[in-house]
């Protein structure tokens, strides 16, 4: 039943552009040690593995024994199932575990793995594949750096602490393998070889059935229209007959079935070398007549959404052939020699351009990883004109200077497009740098924009490079894809999550995920700091609390617990001490505008917020940046993505907006670029911790559950949070503030007097991830405060400005619906 | 002379102190349950509330825990 392995010929091939050497049989050198023993008891319990996790890392979702209705396998039709594999299926499960797993599917998944057979050398592989497609990989493995890599590829990482990690696939993730080149064999074959157990059918008819259909299907930009191109007719005419295909499609003006044929024969012959390997070559030479329709460009998303694995099935491939691209002038750029991409940055760039052409997708990196680089990279490899879309003004002139500091690029051959500086854009190829917003605004432009815009629309673009991907509504997507016509998309972003759970959309907006970082690998190798993570408990006291269990003060909940004398006092604690033990710099974060007013006042120091004027928002950071007086800043929720300000390291978080944990791993990613010298930072050296992430909770309040939800991410990657229950310590009496209670009772009555707008949340204008977190939590209220009777005897409305508290200008009725007694009143 | 009452005697935090004290006010005062409020610590009750105040407290906590879905 072993042959393959026991013939000694477990030589891992996982082709090139997965492993960074060939692991050679050495590794499995001590497999020579009697096996009868984990032959003769082959059951396995998972949950005795579990123990290797580290105790502050809370288990992750599906260590709990809990069936899983969204994910289970879903296969496709019957007759799609080509790929017999026969000849393999008696390496793999036996019959009778395999229907035992089948029986288990029915009603729910079955979590009993003591029937799953141990290979013989089990010790010496990472893996522990199930069969309902989820894998665990040991991190401590000799094996663990090939496996991630593999893995990374083809399926969704779940939770990955410091030993054991979570992965699942689904189809999206084996899309994006095919899609990196990956072939259904070669997959199944890896997994087996890694596998501690034989691996179950059922994931194996999974693999199967979900990659049947791929890289049947490409979509083509030329000459700025669209075409669905394949080389199997009937493919293409099970396409076009589709209802929701057959209305994007253009049919030819003369009849017939209305399919161009175009001969594209072997289109990649030698030149390319070295990203090429033999897999990739024989996948790409097959090609050799092709069939095409053309279809609505406005129509490209819903198309592309019509063919994904959970409607047609035929999801397709987007390749940009750019060494082949006459059409289109070349831009002349080369990255700079100093510019010397990071391992991690290297692979990410292999996958994108895996068989010499480039691949729409997504990159996930953490912040501070150095994500420009790998943007300007890419954009440096393809050489046409790239399109470059940021979030705000401030990360454009940062990209501008992104570019410039990285590749050869001329100043004449970059633009930036805001609503400040409009550069007209000159020559026939080049970079603009421009913000979302630019592009897909609907209203009235100036004249000057209009024809910027006008000029992007008619041009074809090389690479469309989008920044900070998880934070544009999908709308806006939509519009600026349908504006700009590009041959190939990269979206790059830290965290892959949203609370309105529509980052799966991004799969046929931009196309899959191509890459993403493991953070602790980083950390580990000294490219991102090495952050200790801290929840400081701070008790309500007792007027407090009292005042936050009433009724009427709903609305104030937030002031009250954020405002709490002992957060206050924690706070001002950690402050003093990393000041002046330490000498570190401090950013410290509340969503509160109220709360950041008092904390700054009282313990003197600058703030930025939403109204800080520009000028006076660089003079703060300028003064942050060089003064040693100025160690500590204050900043609302402005400064979570977009200001850049590499010298602090250190965190403190006072008050946060709700349960959002893209936010909380943003505002890490604030003090994740690495400083000072990589030998202190490594395990064991100097300073092993040197950044510091504190966020300060109010115990026994609402608090407690948005910060452990906003927690999920970060310990996703592997972070754990240290509790601190003592803090301010004991002694520190009355050198800080609020010792007294007189202070706190004033502080409170200050608090409860502030009006409910006051105390409410900044609003942003483009946080719309932040909104649909809002209207998502149902809150306990009295019916007297919807109607608005809340014991007022007078307010005021302003319609224009108080539209978040509900109340929204009346149009006068139409007299004739009016109630016949009211019939003859004026209007 | 001496008149006495039985009740149950409660010591806990100062938060839940206060969440109890909150919830007796929060009843029409035919059925208040404090007999005496002690200290910020320590309450003295009608013995057939602690069932209540039990379930009371662990439902108030569970608002206040995330548990991740799964």
């Amino acid at each position: 039943m072993y042959v393959d392995e026991e013939a000694g010929l477990v030589r891992l091939t996982i082709s090139s552009s997965f492993s960074s050497k060939p692991v050679t049989d050495s590794s499995f050198r001590n497999r020579t040690r009697p096996e009868s023993k984990s032959e003769s008891s082959p059951s396995l319990r998972l949950d005795s593995t579990y123990n290797l996790q580290r105790n502050s890392t809370p288990p992750c979702s599906s260590l709990r024994e809990r069936g899983r209705s969204s994910k289970k396998m879903k296969y496709g039709g019957k007759d799609d199932q080509k790929m017999k594999n026969t000849q393999n299926e008696e390496y793999y499960l036996g019959d009778d575990a395999d229907e035992d797993s089948r029986d288990g599917e029915g009603e729910k998944m079955n979590t009993d793995f003591s029937k799953l057979e141990l290979k013989p050398d089990h010790g010496n592989r990472p893996l522990w594949a199930c069969a309902d497609g989820r894998i665990f990989l040991e991190t401590f493995s000799p094996l663990y750096k090939q496996a991630y890599d593999f893995l990374i590829a083809i399926a969704e990482p779940v939770c990955r602490p410091e030993s054991m990690h979570e992965y699942n696939l689904t189809p999206h993730s084996l899309y994006a393998a095919v899609s990196v080149g990956l072939e259904t064999e070669t997959i199944i074959s890896v997994l087996n070889k890694l596998s501690k157990t034989k691996l179950p059918k059922d994931m194996i008819d999974f693999i199967n059935a979900s990659t049947a259909n791929y890289g049947k299907v490409k979509l083509v930009l030329k000459k700025n229209r669209y075409f669905i191109e394949s080389p199997f007719p009937d493919v293409l005419k099970k396409l076009g007959n589709d209802v929701v295909i057959s209305k994007a499609r253009f049919y030819e003006p003369y009849g017939g079935d209305g399919f161009t044929v175009g001969k594209t024969s072997g289109e990649l012959e030698a030149g390319h070398g070295e990203l090429l390997n033999a897999a990739e070559l024989a996948a790409a030479a097959e090609e050799k007549e092709t069939h095409s329709f053309e279809i609505d460009p406005a129509l490209v998303e819903t198309v592309k959404q019509r063919c994904l694995p959970s409607e047609l099935n035929y999801p397709m491939l987007e390749e940009y052939d750019f060494r082949n691209d006459n059409v289109n002038p070349d831009l002349d750029m080369e990255l700079k020699p100093h510019a010397q991409p990071r391992p991690y940055q290297e692979k990410s760039l292999s996958k994108m351009f895996g068989n010499g052409r480039a691949r729409s997708g997504i990159i996930v990196l953490p912040c501070g990883a150095g994500k420009s680089l790998v943007g300007v990279s890419a954009a440096a490899r393809i050489k046409k004109s790239c399109l470059c879309l940021a979030t705000n003004a401030v990360s454009v002139d940062q990209w501008a200077f992104q570019f410039k500091l990285w590749s050869t690029i001329r100043d004449d051959q970059i633009c930036r497009f805001t609503s400040d500086s409009k550069e007209r854009f000159r020559g026939n190829a080049g970079v603009v740098v421009t913000t979302y917003n630019m592009v897909a605004f609907g209203g009235k432009r100036s004249e000057e924009s209009e024809k910027i815009i006008e000029e992007m629309r008619n041009r074809e673009w090389g690479l469309l490079l989008m920044d900070e991907v998880h934070v544009v509504p999908a709308q806006m997507f939509r519009k600026v894809i349908s504006i700009t016509k590009s041959h190939c998309k990269l979206g790059l972003t830290a965290t892959l999550v949203r609370e309105d759970e529509k980052i799966t959309d991004l799969n046929f907006l931009i196309g899959p995920k191509l890459y993403e970082a493991n953070w602790l690998d980083l950390v580990k190798g000294g490219f991102i700091a090495n952050v200790q993570c801290a929840e400081v408990w701070c008790p309500m006291t007792k007027e407090f609390f009292a005042e936050y269990l009433k009724k009427e003060n709903s609305k104030k909940k937030q002031a009250l617990y954020v405002m709490n004398p002992n957060k206050f006092r924690a706070c001002e604690f950690l402050i003093r001490f990393h000041e002046q033990q330490r000498g570190d710099k401090i950013i410290v974060f509340a969503d509160n505008l109220f709360a950041l007013t008092e904390y700054a006042m009282k313990l003197r120091k600058p703030m930025i917020y939403g109204a800080t004027s520009h000028i006076e928002r660089t003079k703060i950071l300028e003064a942050f940046k060089t003064s040693k007086d100025v160690n500590t800043v204050f900043l609302s929720k402005v400064g979570d993505n977009s200001i850049d300000i590499p010298e602090a390291n250190v965190i403190i978080q006072i008050s946060s907006h709700a349960g959002s944990r893209r936010q909380e791993a943003q505002r890490l990613g604030r003090i994740l670029r690495a400083k000072g010298k990589i030998e202190d930072r490594m395990a064991g050296g100097k300073e092993e911790y040197n950044a510091f992430f504190y966020s300060l909770v109010s115990t026994d309040t609402q608090e407690m559950y948005y910060s452990t939800k906003r927690q999920q991410f970060l310990i996703d990657q592997g972070y754990s949070f240290k509790v601190i229950t003592s803090l301010p310590p004991a002694d520190a009496g009355s050198s800080l503030s609020y010792h007294s209670q007189e202070e706190q009772l004033s502080l409170l009555a200050k608090v409860l007097n502030a009006g409910d707008d006051l105390v409410g949340l900044e609003q942003l204008e483009e946080d719309t991830d932040g909104m649909a977190l809002q209207a998502a939590r149902r809150r306990k209220g009295l019916m007297s405060e919807m109607s608005g009777a809340k014991g007022f005897v007078y307010q005021e409305f302003n319609s224009g400005r108080h539209k978040s508290s509900g109340q929204q200008s009346r149009k006068p009725r139409d007299p004739t619906k009016r109630h016949q007694l009211f019939k003859k009143r004026f209007v | 002379m001496v008149n006495a009452i039985k009740g149950v005697f409660i010591s806990c935090d100062i938060p839940m102190g206060q969440l109890i004290v909150n919830m007796n006010n929060s009843m029409p005062s035919s059925q208040r349950f404090i007999i005496h409020v002690l200290d910020s610590t320590h309450l003295f009750v009608l013995p057939h509330v602690e069932k209540m105040i039990r379930s009371a407290i662990a439902e108030f906590r569970n608002q206040n825990s995330y548990e991740k879905p799964t």
